[in-house]
């Protein structure tokens, strides 16, 4: 079954580029450009989540969010802001809203961040907690804390046990750099040249070198994908 | 001594110095005045029995004014006077005094002596003066004066526990108003430290009285208010900004990506993707300029957290590791302990990691990143082995964009040192380029709880 998605964005080149990239990979997708309509499609509450523009005609994106929260309806909610600060950021998380991106943004991050916002409702409360994950020949056991690629141990650093855990979480999709910064070592500004890369380059020695196909790729102009294919 | 500089305990002191002079010359006056009263009125009925008596004695000589005296002293007519005739020989021709008394001379001034009557057995004050006459006699006209200065004297005891009530109400009444005057000034103060740690919300309590403190508060809240309306323009403009660049260039990237999955080849899709970067490179110096803009303008302060400064430093070592390594460079923290402080995580982060990435890219050797408290301060050091700044160079190299010809090949937008510079300003401290022989050394210097003090 294919997921639902609303749009709720006033730049309609902006909104093309998030609905097309979303239909593509099989969303239903519907729009509206103001607050307003938006608010109207939300309340129906058929929407596995609502991608939500902060600076909207008419009614204000985090005016939206307080009606729909206030209406009890707890759909997902990724604010996307031309305002990025810390300032910013918290106020749209205290607002309602379940994760914050600023623009520009990368479509591979957009996509990422609503699979896994998905993914959380999906499982619910009360769902027991992963204790493995793994992507092809690689395993990693969240308890022991022990990585093997094709049976063979991997010995990690605790940064890179977490790096390799939170690709692992998002096998298969792009992660931006971005992502890591915030998932892996909670940064919200960036530490400038390379930073992310060189832990990346280090991670991948690890856990691809001899081995004929390698699992994590770069993906040009976005990030980095943890997969079987190139 | 603290105590003695502050205005508030010299301005209490004096109210207390001038209460207790005031207390001081009413007692004096008083005294004075019923002393004087008390003399004048024994002056006047001395005078006036003196000039009788005189009368007798010009009119019948000595016999006449024996009669006198003795008629003087008769219990109907007596109240209190006092009365001696005595010969050239000193022996006593009338009065009620046994002899003359040996410290008053005649024609000295009148005197209050203390003396025996004829027939008392408790000596008394006597305002006293004494007439001579001819042959050596004498004549001493006097009167009682003991029960008004015995009242006197009660009435100087119940002054001085007068004063002394007066003292102590004067020493409260001066403590009272120091506290008034220091209540009224402290919301004051207090205002302006919460406005200046960010709570630009805070105004000064005003109770209408139209005061002198409710005249300064009322000002002072105008200027707030304006500080206020400054800032939130200050805000407005740089998100209306963020949002009027931001909006275009989120239409180009989104074009870009799907350029980039459009394309066939190599080298169109290394060239879509070096475009993105640049775009990206474009918003980063952006953000960059905006926050300098905000974190000088003092926007942000109320996003400040208590963190441990030594774990920052610790985990961006930890993260430039690899990449230093790789580099051929070394970098190590120099953390004594734990170094807790309140501070801008986000801010303050990136201006330490503009620090590291600055030294990584200009300095050379050993990277040490430093964090340290220094009594109500914090210090957090960057310093490399590179050639470090001149002296001279060193105001251009905090300038926004401004760029050293060091720095011309490198990538940047010369916005690193500023933004570094522009934190500690919100922090309430200050950034210092220094030499580190060799290198640079790079130190923010900041209050550990910004709202102890601010720019």
């Amino acid at each position: 079954m294919s997921h639902k998605i609303l749009v709720v964005e006033d730049d309609a080149s902006t909104a093309d580029f998030v609905a097309t990239g979303l239909a593509e990979h099989g969303f239903v997708v519907d729009r509206a450009n103001n607050g307003r309509d938006g608010l109207f499609h939300a309340t129906d509450g058929s929407y596995d989540c609502i991608i939500l523009d902060r600076m909207l005609p008419g009614m204000d994106g985090m005016a939206v969010l307080g009606a729909l929260r206030a209406a009890g309806i707890d759909t997902p909610v990724i604010i996307l802001s031309a305002l990025g600060s810390a300032e910013d950021r918290v106020k749209g998380l205290e607002g309602g809203s379940d994760d914050y991106l600023t623009k520009p943004f990368a479509f591979a991050e957009l996509l990422a961040r609503i699979r896994l916002l998905i993914r959380r409702a999906g499982n619910g409360a009360g769902a027991a907690p992963e204790t493995r994950l793994s992507c092809a020949d690689l395993e990693m056991d969240l308890l022991s804390r022990k990585v093997k690629r094709a049976g063979q141990v991997v010995d990690l650093q605790p940064r890179e046990f977490r790096l390799l855990e939170f690709m692992l979480r998002h096998a298969d999709q792009v992660v931006t750099r971005t992502m890591l910064l915030e998932g892996v070592w909670d940064y919200h500004f960036d530490p400038g040249t390379n930073v992310i890369d060189v832990h990346v380059s280090r991670l991948r020695k690890k856990i691809d070198e001899g081995h004929a196909r390698p699992l994590l790729h770069t993906v040009r102009g976005s990030g980095y994908r943890l997969g079987q294919d190139g | 001594m603290a105590l003695a500089r502050s205005t508030i305990f010299r301005f209490a002191a004096l109210v207390f110095l001038l209460q207790l002079a005031g207390a001081g010359v009413l007692l004096g006056t008083v005294r004075l005045l019923t002393h004087h009263q008390i003399t004048a009125e024994a002056e006047a009925r001395t005078d006036e029995l003196r000039r009788a008596l005189i009368d007798d004695y010009r009119r019948g000589g000595m016999r006449a004014l024996s009669d006198g005296v003795r008629q003087s002293l008769l219990p109907a007519r007596a109240q209190g006077s006092v009365l001696l005739l005595v010969d050239g020989g000193k022996q006593v021709l009338a009065g009620n005094l046994a002899e003359w008394p040996p410290s008053l001379i005649a024609a000295d001034a009148p005197a209050t002596l203390e003396l025996f009557r004829t027939g008392r057995d408790e000596s008394e004050r006597i305002y006293a003066s004494a007439v001579p006459l001819s042959d050596g006699a004498r004549l001493l006209v006097g009167h009682v004066v003991e029960s008004e200065l015995r009242f006197t004297l009660i009435l100087e005891e119940a002054m001085i526990g007068g004063v002394a009530v007066a003292v102590a109400l004067a020493a409260f009444a001066a403590w009272s108003a120091a506290r008034l005057i220091h209540r009224r000034l402290a919301s004051t103060v207090d205002t302006a430290r919460a406005v200046a740690a960010g709570d630009l919300a805070r105004r000064v309590p005003v109770d209408h009285s139209e005061d002198v403190f409710d005249a300064l508060g009322v000002t002072i809240n105008q200027m707030l208010d304006r500080i206020d309306a400054l800032m939130t323009e200050l805000k407005i403009a740089t998100d209306g900004l963020a949002h009027d660049l931001r909006s275009p260039l989120t239409r180009l990237r989104s074009t870009l990506e799907r350029a980039l999955e459009a394309c066939e080849s190599d080298d169109a899709r290394a060239s879509v993707a070096r475009a993105i970067d640049e775009g990206d490179r474009l918003l980063a110096m952006l953000d960059t300029a905006l926050r300098i803009s905000r974190a000088e303008a003092g926007l942000g302060r109320e996003q400040f957290v208590a963190i441990d400064l030594a774990g920052m430093v610790e985990d961006l070592v930890e993260v430039y590791g690899p990449l230093a390594e790789d580099n051929g460079f070394e970098i190590v923290a120099d953390i004594a302990g734990p170094v807790p402080a309140r501070v801008h995580r986000e801010l303050l982060g990136q201006a330490l990691a503009n620090l590291i990435d600055n030294a990584m890219k200009y300095g050379a050797g050993r990277i040490v990143v430093s964090a340290r408290s220094e009594g109500r301060d914090v210090i957090v050091a960057v310093t490399d082995q590179g050639p470090g700044i001149a002296e001279a160079q060193r105001a251009e190299a905090l300038r926004r964009f401004g760029r050293l010809d060091a720095a011309r090949s490198k990538a940047g937008a010369g916005l690193g040192l500023a933004l570094a510079a522009a934190v500690a300003h919100l922090h309430g401290g200050r950034l210092e380029l220094g030499d580190n022989a060799p290198g640079l050394r790079v130190v923010l210097r900041f209050h550990a709880d910004e709202r102890g003090g601010a720019a």
